[in-house]
């Protein structure tokens, strides 16, 4: 066989390639999939709230006030009108973008509560935090860090074992 | 040889084709039918998920309907999106693991 090495290697690469465009074309059609069918969550809230905050600030900008059937204007003491939909503009803090004020507590809620990303985020660091306080006895840092504190508390003038000052009553089974 | 793969041709008047199934279509029988692809396409699809390749693949996809808007894009436009950065960015490693792979396969078969 004249050069098997080379052929075997050339065979190779080919076949890689080929396994390589399948996944390729796989990746692509479950994006495309994901976005047609509107399972991606951030892309529809995020065209919502654009759409939204267009809306609104377009209803605010509209000079004709009166007769709207959607708009309910309450006149306060001084005559003035409040539009139903604040139109100041606020740069979110969690993600950065901006949102009209009147969507804003419903954005914050997506982009604080309800999105996956971001409840992991949040219990992540609360659990950690949690663990802490619950359990005494495996988190040494914890434990180091108490004691500081302990010896501190002694000044207080109850001796011994300042420990049990702690309302979780799990410290006093540390070893 | 299997039979399977070297039939003769079908008698309903295609004009014959002729030559033999070439050496790639012939490995590539029998890398399906050892079921040999399948599991070289699995692993190669962990290694990629691992090293966070499909993420960034998504990611790419993701910007670009965005950009487009979700009713104006279609798998083509992907595929066509990917496949150079999907081809280049490769880690090393995957590519030198499933080529040994394929190449111990080839050896295997005895050709």
């Amino acid at each position: 066989m004249s050069a098997p090495n080379e052929d075997n290697t050339q065979l190779s690469s080919h076949f890689f390639g080929d396994l390589l465009d399948s996944i390729i074309v796989d990746v692509a059609s479950e994006c495309h999939r994901i976005a047609k069918v509107g399972l991606d969550r951030n892309l529809e809230e995020e065209e919502e709230e654009l759409r939204l905050s267009a809306q609104a600030r377009a209803s605010v900008a509209d000079p004709s006030n009166s007769g709207e059937a959607n708009n309910k204007y309450v006149v306060d003491i001084f005559g003035q009108t409040h539009p139903p939909v604040a139109n100041e503009i606020f740069k979110c803090m969690n993600c950065g973008r901006s949102i009209a004020a009147g969507r804003f507590a419903p954005h914050l809620e997506k982009c604080m509560g309800k999105g996956r990303k971001a409840r992991l985020k949040v219990t992540r660091s609360s659990t950690a935090a949690q663990n802490q306080y619950s359990r005494g006895s495996p988190v040494s840092t914890y434990s180091s860090y108490t004691n500081s504190t302990s010896t501190s508390r002694l000044s207080n003038g109850t001796p011994g074992f300042a420990g049990e000052e702690y309302s979780n009553g799990t410290y006093e089974g540390e070893p | 040889m299997k039979h399977s793969v070297n039939r003769p041709p079908t008698p309903d008047g295609v004009v014959d084709q002729g030559k033999e199934p070439t050496l790639q279509e012939i490995i590539n029988i029998k890398l399906i039918e050892s079921g040999e692809k399948e599991r070289l396409m699995e692993l190669l699809r962990e290694r990629l998920i691992e090293c966070g390749w499909k993420d960034e693949m998504k990611a790419l996809c993701r910007a670009y309907i965005k950009k487009k808007g979700r009713n104006n894009v279609t798998v083509d436009d992907l595929v066509h999106l990917i496949t150079p950065k999907g081809r280049a960015s490769i880690p090393d490693s995957i590519k030198a693991e499933l080529l040994q792979r394929i190449r111990s396969f080839l050896v295997s078969t005895a050709l």
